[in-house]
């Protein structure tokens, strides 16, 4: 499978663009069905994550994904221009609370950790480079 | 539109339908603006139409759970795929809510 590549504004409207290019990489590298919503989930969250922390409110910045599949293994690697955010230092969901003392906040890496099989950040030429793996069941 | 709400004798039915990613989650925010206001009520949310959940919509079914525990009312949720049943179960959302 060729690289796959998107570029999105930091604009949470442009997250359907985003489904289609997840939705299209998991149909060329043959994913299973099965494993296509959590990967939607996984990449939506980790890209939201960007598009609302990485660049000033009301400024504009670009969000960029690529994605290959190689041996098996799938992987996505989300890059941004922003300030520097590690989003695997956040603070982890607890989900064993109960309703009241649940924070309405913090899913969004969890399920990230959760989804994916591998999750490392680094901080490269001003860019912050979030790579997220992902191993595909053997045929 | 994803929260298709109508009011019946015991509360109020929803159909919850599309993908609930994070923009229609922001959107959805005011479209549950009347079940807040029936916390007090039995909430049924119907989500056999419903394709896909991020942690965004997950966090309005959260925010729904918690006024419904503070005001006396109820939600249940009513036939969820497969999918979205692993992330509930994944994010210990299956626990929080009544699920049928």
């Amino acid at each position: 499978m060729p690289k796959h590549h998107i570029s999105l504004h930091n604009d949470i409207e442009e997250i359907p663009l985003l489904a289609e290019f997840v939705d299209q990489v998991c149909a060329d590298g043959g994913v299973d069905a099965s494993m296509v919503m959590s990967l939607n989930l996984a990449i939506e969250e980790a890209v939201t994550n960007v598009m609302v922390y990485a660049y000033p409110e009301g400024t504009t910045g670009m969000v960029d994904v690529e994605a290959e599949t190689d041996g098996g293994m799938l992987t996505f690697v989300i890059s941004d221009g922003g300030k520097a955010f590690d989003p695997t230092r956040q603070e982890r969901a607890d989900i064993t609370l109960g309703v009241e003392e649940r924070p309405i906040g913090g899913l969004g890496i969890f399920l990230v950790r959760e989804i994916m099989d591998e999750v490392a950040y680094e901080r490269s030429d001003n860019r912050n480079v979030l790579t997220l793996r992902k191993t595909l069941k053997s045929e | 539109m994803i929260f298709n709400i109508a009011e019946n004798n015991d509360g109020m039915l929803v159909n919850v339908a599309g993908r609930l990613d994070t923009p229609a989650a922001v959107k959805a925010q005011k479209e549950i603006e009347p079940l807040l206001q029936n916390a007090d009520k039995e909430i049924v949310l119907d989500c056999q139409e419903l394709e896909y959940i991020s942690s965004s919509g997950l966090r309005l079914f959260l925010t729904l759970r918690k006024e419904t525990s503070t005001r006396g009312g109820k939600v249940i949720i009513k036939n969820i795929n497969e999918e979205i049943k692993k992330v509930f179960m994944m994010t210990g959302f299956f626990n929080l809510f009544e699920i049928r």
